[in-house]
């Protein structure tokens, strides 16, 4: 299905957030994600089901400085 | 003063205010800048490294002579600072900050400003500062991306509350590098938050993650939300990094750099005088002794009692060498 992944569209075949996560190869990484807005804690991935057009936000710490 | 929002009674506010910087390195060395610029009372820093060429890239603060005689940042930091705004009182204080030595660390202090380069440490800071009741104003950067977070306890979510992991997947400053105008615009928004803290602009607070990349120019805000009741620090009032374990004793440090704690302090004289015959050349100041080894590699040892091995990330080799010329 297509969802709009930190603002480009890409097609991915994942039925919940934390099957994204991994797709994208950002499972066990220091990610914060957002599903349409709203922040979502990283034990409720796997409940939130995704949706075609779902807008989501993956943000990856950075830890150099 | 100029600036109306501060003003003259923002800035004598500011004058009574207090900081701690953890790291003095790409980050810290802009908020440190900005700080004592600004007329921050009392600035104090933190770092356990010292100045080497390869950070004059980005390292606002230092110049070759630093790196020449193998300053400590902070040292090579305070000097620098000092010439800038004499009316700050500055506190440099060479060491790594640990489990042990952080609630000393915060000790009347206002607010802690992140210029570390890793999770581990940001984490030990953000348990702290959870702990203890301190704002803790979270900044990283690394190649063009940068990103920035201001966590208050008890009004914000932490740093826990984000990410659990700690794994960088080795995307460091030393190893996939970094461009200096993220690390200065990343400190700068720091720098700017801390001021409105400071100064009490409650209202004009940025309550989001800033995450931006300069060189692909995308920017972003994620809204922080409500602090998460399963949060180790937010929730269950445990706070992990704190609990220091055995192992810890010996950490990755950087690139090629294998850190071993838990010595007595070094006489440096001492031990320069008992590593000289063994090893290739002994370098010393009155901070840390350097000496380079017939295998290639170097021992740093700081007089707080720690030991760099540099020229390996191999812990085991680290080890061996430290055995052979520091004793188990």
């Amino acid at each position: 299905m297509e969802l709009i992944i930190n603002g480009s569209l890409r097609e991915l075949e994942a039925e919940n957030l934390a099957e994204v996560v991994g797709l994208l190869g950002l499972t066990g990484k220091p990610v914060a994600a957002e599903a349409d807005g709203q922040i979502v804690s990283s034990e409720e991935w796997k409940q939130m089901a995704v949706r075609p057009g779902m807008r989501i936000e993956l943000v990856h710490f950075v830890g150099g400085g | 003063m100029l600036f109306a929002p501060i003003g003259e009674q923002g800035q004598r506010i500011l004058m009574n205010r207090s900081v701690l910087i953890v790291g003095m390195g790409a980050l810290g060395t802009v908020l440190a800048n900005h700080m004592v610029r600004s007329g921050i009372g009392r600035v104090r820093m933190v770092d356990r490294d010292y100045v080497e060429p390869s950070n004059l890239q980005r390292q606002m603060l230092f110049d070759e002579e630093d790196a020449e005689q193998g300053l400590p940042k902070v040292i090579a930091a305070r000097n620098k600072l000092a010439r800038i705004n004499s009316s700050v009182e500055l506190e440099a204080v060479f060491t790594d900050a640990t489990p042990e030595n952080i609630a000393g660390l915060l000790e009347g202090v206002d607010l802690v400003l992140d210029g570390t380069d890793n999770f581990e440490t940001r984490f030990l800071l953000n348990d702290a500062c959870f702990r203890e009741g301190v704002p803790f104003l979270y900044g990283g950067a690394v190649s063009s991306r940068g990103m920035t977070a201001l966590f208050i306890p008890g009004q914000t979510p932490c740093l826990r509350c984000l990410i659990q992991s700690a794994d960088s997947g080795g995307q460091t400053c030393d190893t996939i590098g970094v461009i200096s105008p993220i690390v200065d615009i990343v400190a700068s928004y720091q720098a700017a938050e801390a001021l409105k803290f400071l100064v009490g602009a409650a209202d004009k607070r940025r309550s989001s993650l800033l995450t931006l990349d300069i060189w692909n120019n995308q920017y972003y805000e994620m809204k922080l939300g409500r602090a998460k009741d399963s949060c180790p620090c937010c929730g269950l009032r445990q706070y992990p990094a704190l609990e220091r374990k055995a192992d810890d004793l010996l950490s990755l440090c950087g690139r090629e750099s294998v850190q071993v704690s838990g010595h007595e302090p070094f006489d440096l004289d001492i031990w320069s005088g008992r590593l000289a015959p063994a090893v290739k050349s002994v370098k010393l100041n009155p901070y840390l002794l350097r000496a380079e080894l017939s295998e290639g590699e170097r021992l740093v040892l700081f007089a707080d009692g720690r030991v760099l091995v540099q020229g390996t990330s191999d812990i085991i080799r680290a080890k061996t060498l430290y055995a052979r010329y520091i004793g188990s």
